[in-house]
């Protein structure tokens, strides 16, 4: 196997094809990392480093790449999700919506108290129900999900349904506001 | 008919186009769905409501920039393949399988380097790191193939018989239920890698990638490790399409079955030691401590075949199967199964999106 060689010859279409892989997607995948983070700094943290373990492994140009690189993209910052929630209350607080600055401050709390735990019950649910949440969230479509996590389209309406339904037991409170 | 399921009704919330045909006739008529139906689509909003976040406003060609500068983004095996992604299941776990049987390269030496002809197998958990960590064992020397592999899909048992050297495609006593019947054969010639260790390759690859390596044993240095992998016969049940580039995934039919079979690959060495080696390669940086001590605690490396399993995906369960000791593997969400065993020189497998149960049904009842 000649890879010296076959490196060479592929390098540059292989960077082109990468850049604009990453132009399409890079929006797409810091959008994943934020919804489930709630920190734009950390969720293009985690986006750079889905990123670069994309490209040292996987041609730009194949099928998979944008499918692989959202389920990445869940998983990874699911992940550091599990290693932070300490951070999160803080991080939250700078989350709150525009429109939701009109409403009174004990509201305001028990929303942020609420996502503060949507998220800590996120981190500690199985990854695929979780994933599949995070996933829809950011505006991917059911193929989407489906392909990025290898599941068939037909079982995402589940998936979703469990998740959430899993989600609702923890976050009991304010949540019908 | 039937009460709609949770999952149609959490797609209508998100898809008013799902609310067609019998399902939307029934949804009007039946009050039971109807409340299911609000109280679903009630739960989709709070929980979208509070996963809610501001959009991040990108710089995309700093972030390019910021990637493209890091040492990291150097392809990890000195090349890159747009290699089948183990997404979809059941082929996720035929690689799985296929790691064992074909010892891919680059695998060839973390997942089956340690042996030198295998007659039991054993799970390993493995990581991604690990695999990360152990792709990088390939930049530390070079890879010949001395006997080329030749691998061929075929229709016809007798073609598929006579590409593997003779190994007759083993049979399937009854399918479960749900199982196509068509059949196509996967046979692969038997093939013959060597591997020579540089330590000048190692240094440098260590250097890309800003590790400290353990020291090499003496002697390692120019020694070769041959493997020798296959004759191989396989049966996938249910369709073979391969994915196109404009194919969706969600309609990609995947085998629902594969059964395969392969000759014990053997590994020869000069110069090292089994021991040598594998404490060389546990010793890499970023290989996790459950491997390490997963494979120290195993008696015999040399007539022991891992099969590694990596942990984010699956789990592994010691089973019996035709007599002997087997490893069932499992997918995380139990959709998909499979079994490894090694009996008389030969590699065994049976895998497919199907109740672990029935894989070993099948692998008990295989001809």
């Amino acid at each position: 196997m000649q890879v010296g060689a076959r490196q060479m010859t592929v390098a540059r279409p292989e960077n082109e094809a990468f850049e604009a892989l990453f132009t399409a997607e890079y929006a797409r995948v810091v959008g994943i990392a934020n919804r489930v983070l709630a920190d734009a700094h950390e969720a293009e943290d985690v986006a750079q480093e889905v990123f670069i373990d994309f490209h040292r492994l996987h041609s730009a140009s194949a099928d998979y790449a944008p499918a692989w690189l959202h389920r990445a993209a869940a998983h990874a910052s699911l992940n550091r999700l599990r290693g932070a929630r300490r951070r999160q209350k803080r991080e939250l607080a700078q989350a709150t919506e525009e429109g939701e600055r009109s409403l009174d401050p004990q509201k305001q709390a028990e929303l942020n108290e609420d996502r503060r735990r949507l998220r800590e019950a996120l981190g500690r649910m199985a990854p695929k129900p979780a994933a599949v949440l995070v996933l829809r969230a950011s505006g991917l479509s059911y193929a989407e999900v489906a392909q990025a996590l290898g599941v068939g389209v037909g079982q995402i309406g589940t998936l979703l349904r469990r998740a959430e339904d899993t989600l609702r037991k923890e976050v009991t409170r304010g949540t019908s506001n | 008919m039937a009460h709609l399921t949770d999952g149609a009704l959490r797609r209508m919330v998100d898809d008013p186009d799902a609310k067609v045909g019998a399902d939307a006739a029934h949804l009007d008529g039946c009050a039971d769905c109807k409340a299911r139906f609000e109280s679903i689509a009630g739960d989709a909003r709070s929980i979208a409501a509070l996963l809610a976040v501001p959009d991040v406003r990108v710089d995309v060609q700093h972030a390019y920039d910021r990637v493209m500068a890091a040492p990291k983004a150097q392809p990890a095996l000195g090349f890159r393949l747009p290699m089948l992604w183990p997404a979809f299941r059941p082929v996720r776990l035929a690689l799985v399988a296929a790691v064992a049987l074909f010892a891919l390269v680059g695998f060839a030496f973390a997942a089956s380097g340690l042996f030198v002809q295998p007659t039991r197998v054993q799970a390993v958990p493995i990581t991604l790191n690990d695999v990360e960590s152990l792709s990088q064992l390939a930049e530390y020397g070079t890879l010949t193939w001395t006997t080329q592999p030749d691998l061929r899909i075929t229709t016809d048992a007798a073609e598929a018989k006579q590409v593997s050297g003779g190994i007759t495609p083993p049979k399937v006593a009854k399918l479960p239920a749900g199982v196509s019947s068509t059949l196509t054969y996967a046979a692969m010639s038997r093939a013959v890698a060597t591997f020579k260790f540089s330590a000048a390759k190692a240094a440098e690859s260590a250097k890309a990638h800003g590790k400290t390596l353990p020291k090499m044993p003496a002697g390692m240095d120019g020694a070769t490790l041959t493997v020798t992998i296959g004759p191989a016969v396989g049966e996938v049940y249910g369709n073979m399409n391969q994915p196109q580039a404009s194919t969706k995934a969600s309609q990609i039919d995947l085998p629902q079955l594969i059964v395969a079979k392969s000759a014990s690959p053997t590994v020869t060495s000069t110069q090292v030691t089994v021991a040598d080696l594998e404490s060389y390669i546990l010793a890499q940086p970023g290989i996790s401590p459950e491997l390490k001590k997963t494979i120290q605690a195993i008696g015999d490396p040399t007539t022991t075949l891992f099969i590694p399993v990596p942990v984010e995906f699956g789990t592994a369960t010691s089973v019996k199967v035709q007599g002997v000791d087997g490893v069932a593997l499992g997918d995380n969400t139990g959709v998909g199964s499979g079994v490894v065993w090694i009996k008389g020189g030969h590699v065994w497998a049976v895998a497919g999106s199907i109740k672990q149960s029935d894989a070993i049904q099948i692998a008990n009842n295989l001809s």
